[in-house]
């Protein structure tokens, strides 16, 4: 639809810039002086795209590091946070008219190939394949404005001016606040993010937080001696954990996506480059031969009489 | 209640939050700019209703108006 649309747009556009050059027939020298004009004008804004993509990339890769060790700082925290489940066996409890909250952790920014879609469109996956009454907190607006297309109704809650830095456990904190704050009463809570295979790949997974209810009925859940009063405190801080977690991971994942991306297209542009290069010469040495045989001619002709 | 601050209306990830900043500043010059570099948080938040975004608000401000609330309503 959009193509068939979009045809008649570009073949008007083509012939539009076709229409100098060939109203320009007449003046045959100044046609291709134009030409070579507009190649010049290109190679420039494509080594200016290079630039940037250059630049762009080597603050990514000075960013990596501290992001991965970020990560992998936060993924031991996680994991130690989430053994006392682990070991407790809890399993979210099963009931038809409770809720499921998706946390879905994406970021402000773009430019990172397809760390966002990738994680909206599991999310959506998820949502048709597990039907559910889903509520969606979303972190990021890369995603936000994605799962707000598809599922407006279903959003509670957004977050943004994450992903300037590494995040912090703060943010974390204070998401996991304003999540417990939410009214509803959310048997399973699930933390969608990137999880970083290497600095190649990464894939959409999703980790469990749990309601108090759950916990108590975990079947090892005796062994460790928890107090009511702290339970609710232990949900909080584990909720809060997790969300740290997710948020280093996918900030990892985001940062080495988007040297990835970069990477590509400053290759993209240097083969470009190359090829109008080339291009640009052919044409001024044909403007240059061109000329020369006028000249030539010219000379032969005058002598001749 | 055994936990002033529950009663407070403090969430225990306020709770821990506050006790850290204290920690923070309670450090020496050099670290104590490092380390509340650390604490920062500058989110924005908005609530959703049937499909439709609401004001953004600053998530700081927005938790410590509702722990005060829920302050009032402990009491």
């Amino acid at each position: 639809m959009l193509s068939r649309a979009a045809r008649p747009a570009l073949r008007a556009g083509s012939v539009a810039t076709f229409r100098p050059a060939t109203a320009a027939v007449p003046a045959f020298q100044n046609a291709n002086y134009a030409t070579l004009r507009e190649i010049e004008g290109r190679l420039k804004s494509i080594k200016n795209i290079q630039k940037i993509t250059k630049t762009m990339k080597i603050v990514a890769s000075t960013k990596l590091s501290k992001a991965q060790r970020a990560m992998t700082e936060s993924r031991s925290y996680g994991k130690t946070s989430n053994a006392v489940f682990d070991e407790a066996e809890t399993k979210p409890v099963e009931s038809e008219n409770k809720k499921v909250l998706l946390v879905i952790c994406s970021s402000d920014k773009g430019l990172c190939g397809g760390v966002h879609s990738g994680l909206s469109r599991a999310a959506r996956r998820m949502m048709n394949e597990e039907p559910a009454d889903y509520d969606v907190v979303v972190i990021g607006d890369k995603s936000k404005a994605q799962i707000s297309r598809s599922n407006p109704k279903d959003i509670v809650l957004s977050f943004n001016s994450i992903g300037k830095d590494v995040p912090s456990f703060a943010d974390a904190q204070a998401i996991a606040d304003q999540i417990s704050l939410l009214p509803g009463d959310y048997a399973q809570t699930k933390i969608m993010y990137n999880q970083f295979d290497n600095a190649q790949s990464y894939h959409p997974v999703t980790l469990e937080a749990y309601d108090e209810e759950s916990i108590t009925q975990s079947p090892n859940f005796t062994a460790f001696e928890i107090d009511d009063e702290v339970l609710a405190n232990m949900r909080e801080y584990s909720l809060a954990n997790s969300l740290y977690w997710a948020l280093a991971e996918g900030h990892a994942v985001e940062i080495s996506a988007r040297r990835n991306a970069m990477d590509n297209a400053t290759k993209n542009a240097g083969e470009m480059i190359d090829k109008f290069t080339i291009l640009y010469n052919r044409t001024r040495q044909a403007v240059i031969t061109g000329e020369l045989v006028e000249i030539i001619t010219g000379a032969t002709a005058s002598e001749d009489m | 209640m055994a936990f002033a601050w529950k009663a407070a209306g403090l969430t225990y990830n306020r709770y821990l939050a506050v006790s850290a900043r204290v920690v923070r500043r309670s450090l020496k010059e050099d670290k104590r700019v490092q380390a509340e570099r650390r604490g920062e948080m500058e989110l924005r938040f908005a609530r959703w209703e049937n499909g439709k975004q609401g004001e953004q608000k600053s998530l700081e401000t927005a938790n410590q108006k509702a722990m005060s609330e829920g302050a009032g309503q402990s009491q």
